[in-house]
């Protein structure tokens, strides 16, 4: 069961990455992706496995995106039961990412990592085509404009 | 003559009961390693951040730190900046981490990861 994801993944970064290219080269070309899967957040292999580990039945990540942090915008993250009709839900190998639809502006096309150091283990946004650039620790960033 | 007094000298690092635990737990099953090492590495928005690794030796200028049976090395260049340092460990469901509550710095980044002497 790990192939697919591996290779959702690496289709998500290959999308990522022509996106941008899309971008850099040319503002006229018209945007060949639909808007559907343009705005999604992706998961890693290691953000399902720990989500898979961390939750009870029901449960769900909430990624919300406030003010604050050193770049003007930070990520939270939190455990949540409830969904509400204006949360969208990422669902992938068993587990759940709700995002409410302002906060889904901030990260659509990400992706949700759960990166484990010595250090400190800890949720992270990575890859973020609307954040212009971050904070070292990545949990504050600047949008694009 | 007065005889000249002779102090303890303050750890250069102290851990909370949380720290020690988990330093514990984590070497408990690698005996190649004899302990943590500390340093400071030149990143972030405000200017420092710090690191840990496993360590396997001690090098010549570490300071060493020993408390309740769990060895902490401090890496030369990280020992002024980490001077009276508590180091903590703080877990919730989401997340957990080892932070340091550092009396030296100036300012720290909205993440406490980063951080100012």
């Amino acid at each position: 069961s790990q192939q697919p994801h591996l290779q959702l993944c690496a289709q998500s970064r290959y999308a990522l990455a022509q996106q941008r290219f899309n971008s850099a080269s040319s503002q006229e070309r018209p945007d060949v992706s639909s808007p559907s899967s343009k705005e999604k957040v992706y998961l890693t292999e290691a953000c399902v496995k720990r989500l898979g580990e961390l939750m009870e039945k029901g449960e769900y990540l909430r990624i919300h995106v406030e003010g604050g942090g050193c770049s003007g915008f930070q990520y939270k993250f939190s455990v949540d039961r409830n969904r509400t009709e204006d949360d969208r839900v990422f669902e992938q190998g068993g587990v759940g990412v709700i995002v409410d639809q302002d906060s889904l502006e901030f990260v659509k096309g990400a992706t949700v990592d759960f990166s484990q150091e010595l250090i400190r283990a800890t949720f992270l946004v990575l890859q973020n085509p609307q954040a212009d650039h971050g904070c070292s620790c990545g949990s504050s960033f600047s949008v694009k404009l | 003559v007065s005889k000249r007094k002779i102090l303890p000298t303050r750890a250069a690092l102290t851990l909370t009961p949380a720290a020690v635990s988990k330093i514990r737990c984590l070497l408990q099953d690698k005996p190649e390693y004899i302990g943590l090492k500390v340093g400071v590495r030149t990143r972030g928005c405000n200017g420092l951040t710090y690191t840990l690794d496993y360590t396997k030796e001690k090098d010549k200028f570490d300071e060493e730190v020993l408390q309740d049976g769990v060895r902490v090395l401090i890496e030369k260049k990280a020992q002024l900046t980490l001077l009276g340092t508590e180091m903590d460990f703080v877990e919730s469901k989401l997340s957990s981490e080892f932070i340091f509550n550092n009396p030296n710095i100036k300012s720290t980044c909205g993440c406490g990861e980063s951080f100012n002497v």
